[in-house]
């Protein structure tokens, strides 16, 4: 039976909630709604393990680290109201601690599109249940509704927006430390996601959480060592470098829909624990381990090698170098770079039938979508190739980055300046975009200040150059403005 | 999609002996409904539990093999009869048995099985050589719930360490037992925080029930 209880906050305000008899129940946490549903009010399941040192954590948390709320408010430092409403859309971070009846958590309720309405699956119950990632990364796709998977750009834009909110994370000291399927939730539809469980974070100078870790997220070097006494110097605890193990595991579950390291090598013929522990931990192995295919699965009909160079050398970095040497690991803000690198080469697939509907044009010899083997319907392939003047070395440019073109692909600042780049802070006002006019290819400056002719002189804005194969121009005069060369193949 | 993702099998044990006729054996039924419907939606639940139904009242028999839950149907469940705890145990290791992947060489075989026992009287019968072997071998991870006054937790301790007691055989503390057995496997499904060998972690018991030391 239900009944309103009431919860007394940190301040002293007071606030309701529902006690249910089943409430829902993690490792470390079970969870009570407000009568509106509009917060949560969590306890944790064992009370004797709240002491000082996670009060001490948990107020830092709420309080001086957190980006959901502008600094002026008493949020983390250097944010302002657009910047903290950013972020409270990509964390469900915790706003009060509860210290009676017990010592407990409030948080705001995930926004309503991270819960499954009626239309999402035909063969089960899911109204109301929350969309953890591996509904969509695993054999449980096949019971939900087409229109609730989403397509290979929402993926890609869902791997970019966690980046950037484990980059914010640890720009700030933090470690999420038990990032998860379980942790993230994501919404394939709208291509959004949302870090949850924000109350393990790793806290700098303050004693860091004991967490559990979830199966398939743990780094290698946490399994491989955990039985290592607790005041061993070489047992690893969870803390920002296994938050990027973690990390890339979920950016390839969500790109190709499957676990990077359960592959078909046994490591243990003892049991299935064994062999998991050493799958997982020290012996780990990436199923498209370049140097050793034991791990390989028989079918990988997509690799890393589909989702273009830029992303290839990352997980490589991830799992082939780094996988037992963390430090190799990319971080989160290389990973948000080459997402939206990559983001500026994917390309709309022709074939309607394709499921994923877009993929990466890296190659332009061989324009083909990897998904479905259909030809690009364009006669071109049209690559603007960015380059950027190299600091202390004028005259000395440096390819920055490629875009694939075509009609309409907008131009943005961290296209035209090589010292702006695509994140929570960036202007997005287009500042030019290409477009086809009776086969002929034009940039039309819609924004960008000193943007030069072929020539070099001045296209004011409202203006268009005409370009062609082996066109170079300057997207802005500034000292970082971009050169531009354009390749029609 | 992985081909390699393992199976965490579940057995419930349960007893339909003639003493939980009536709103017991309703509750019972009610309960393992309501475990399919939140396992199923539990997505990592759902990919790598399976689960088997046992019950035993002057018999024991495998209502449900063990089935993946998107193709679970419930089993009739009549109450009636002695209690037959002794065969049951023997059918739960035959059906481990045959059920249950083994690791091999060359076969990822599946988790150690999870096995939930709920009984509310005394075996009717022999079981104590087949407690002994389950106890001895170990091919799963067994949790006894003893429910009512008339359950005897000793012989469940001769079986596992992991007894609990329900005081008594309400539907609302059935109820409580089902979604404890839920969060469970869910917990079983998602953690691997212990060592290969080690104990597995549960969730505290509901309220209102003991674990019996």
């Amino acid at each position: 039976m239900n009944r309103i209880a009431e919860a007394t906050l940190a301040n002293g305000r007071k606030i309701p909630y529902v006690i249910t008899d089943n409430p829902p129940r993690g490792g470390m946490k079970y969870t009570y709604f407000a009568p509106d549903r509009s917060y949560v009010v969590q306890f944790y399941n064992d009370p004797s393990k709240v002491d000082r040192n996670m009060t001490a954590r948990l107020e830092a948390i709420i309080g001086r680290y957190n980006p959901t709320i502008p600094e002026s408010k008493g949020g983390a430092v250097g944010g302002d109201e657009k910047l903290a409403k950013y972020f409270a859309e990509r964390f469900c971070w915790p706003t009060d601690l509860v210290v009676a009846p017990e010592i407990g958590l409030v948080s705001p309720a995930y926004p309503k599109s991270f819960f499954f309405d009626e239309h999402a699956s035909k063969f089960l119950e899911l109204k109301g249940k929350d969309k953890k990632s591996n509904w969509f990364t695993s054999g449980n796709r096949r019971f939900l509704n087409k229109s609730e998977l989403g397509d290979f750009r929402s993926m890609l834009q869902m791997s970019l927006l966690l980046s950037r909110s484990i980059r914010r994370l640890h720009q700030a000291g933090l470690a999420h430390s038990d990032l998860s399927n379980n942790n993230v939730l994501i919404d394939p539809k709208s291509g959004n996601c949302v870090v949850i469980d924000i109350d393990s974070l790793v806290v700098p100078g303050l004693f860091p959480p004991e967490v559990a870790g979830t199966r398939g997220y743990i780094a290698p070097e946490v399994l491989a060592t955990m039985e290592l006494d607790r005041n061993d110097p070489r047992r690893v605890v969870p803390g920002s470098m296994t938050d990027l193990h973690a990390l890339a595991v979920l950016i390839y579950e969500y790109l190709f829909l499957r676990h990077p390291l359960m592959g078909p090598k046994i490591f243990s013929a003892e049991s299935a624990e064994k062999d998991d522990f050493l799958g997982l931990g020290e012996m780990a192995l990436f199923i498209e381990d370049p140097k050793d295919s034991s791990n390989r699965p028989a079918s990988l009909k997509n690799t890393i090698k589909d989702v273009g160079p830029v992303l290839e050398k990352l997980f490589l970095r991830a799992f082939a170098e780094g996988l037992h040497d963390p430090p190799l690991r990319p971080s989160a803000m290389e990973w948000e770079q080459g997402l939206v690198k990559t983001w500026d080469m994917l390309h709309k697939c022709s074939n309607p039938d394709c499921e994923k509907k877009w993929f990466v044009l890296y190659d332009s010899a061989d324009p083909v979508c990897p998904f479905c083997g259909q030809r690009i319907a364009e006669k071109n392939v049209v690559r603007f190739e960015l380059y950027s003047e190299v600091r202390g070395h004028s005259g000395e440019w440096k390819k920055h980055s490629e875009m694939d073109i075509v009609n309409n692909t907008p131009l943005f600042k961290w296209h035209t300046h090589s010292n702006i780049f695509a994140d929570e802070k960036a202007d997005g006002t287009m500042q030019a975009y290409a477009c086809c006019h009776n086969g002929e290819w034009f940039v039309i400056n819609t924004h960008a200040e000193g943007m030069l002719s072929p020539q070099g002189n001045p296209v004011p804005k409202g203006q268009a150059i005409r370009i062609s194969d082996g066109t170079v121009f300057r997207a802005s005069s500034d000292p970082r403005g971009m050169v531009i060369k354009v390749r029609i193949i | 999609m992985s081909e390699f993702t393992r199976r965490l099998p579940v057995y419930l044990l349960l007893d339909i002996s003639g003493s939980m006729m009536g709103d017991p054996i309703e509750a019972v039924r009610n309960g393992v409904r309501a475990l399919i419907s939140e396992l199923r939606s539990d997505p990592q639940a759902l990919e790598t539990a399976y689960l088997s139904v046992i019950t035993f009242n002057s018999a024991a028999r495998q209502v449900v093999p063990l089935t993946e839950l998107m193709m679970f149907r419930e089993p009739p469940l009549n109450a009636g009869g002695a209690t037959a705890f002794g065969a049951a145990l023997r059918l739960l290791a035959e059906c481990i048995r045959a059920e249950v992947r083994k690791s091999t060489e060359t076969q990822k075989g599946d988790w150690k099985p999870l096995v939930f026992i709920l009984t509310d009287g005394a075996p009717t019968d022999e079981w104590r050589a087949a407690a002994a072997e389950l106890r001895s071998t170990h091919p799963a991870n067994i949790i006894a719930c003893a429910a009512g006054a008339n359950a005897d937790t000793t012989i469940l301790r001769e079986l596992t360490d992991c007894v609990l007691l329900m005081n008594n055989l309400s539907a609302g503390d059935l109820s409580q037992f089902f979604a404890w057995v839920s969060s469970s496997v869910k917990m079983s499904s998602k953690s691997l925080d212990a060592k290969p060998g080690a104990n597995i972690e549960l969730p505290p018991p509901p309220q209102g029930f003991v674990i019996v030391p």
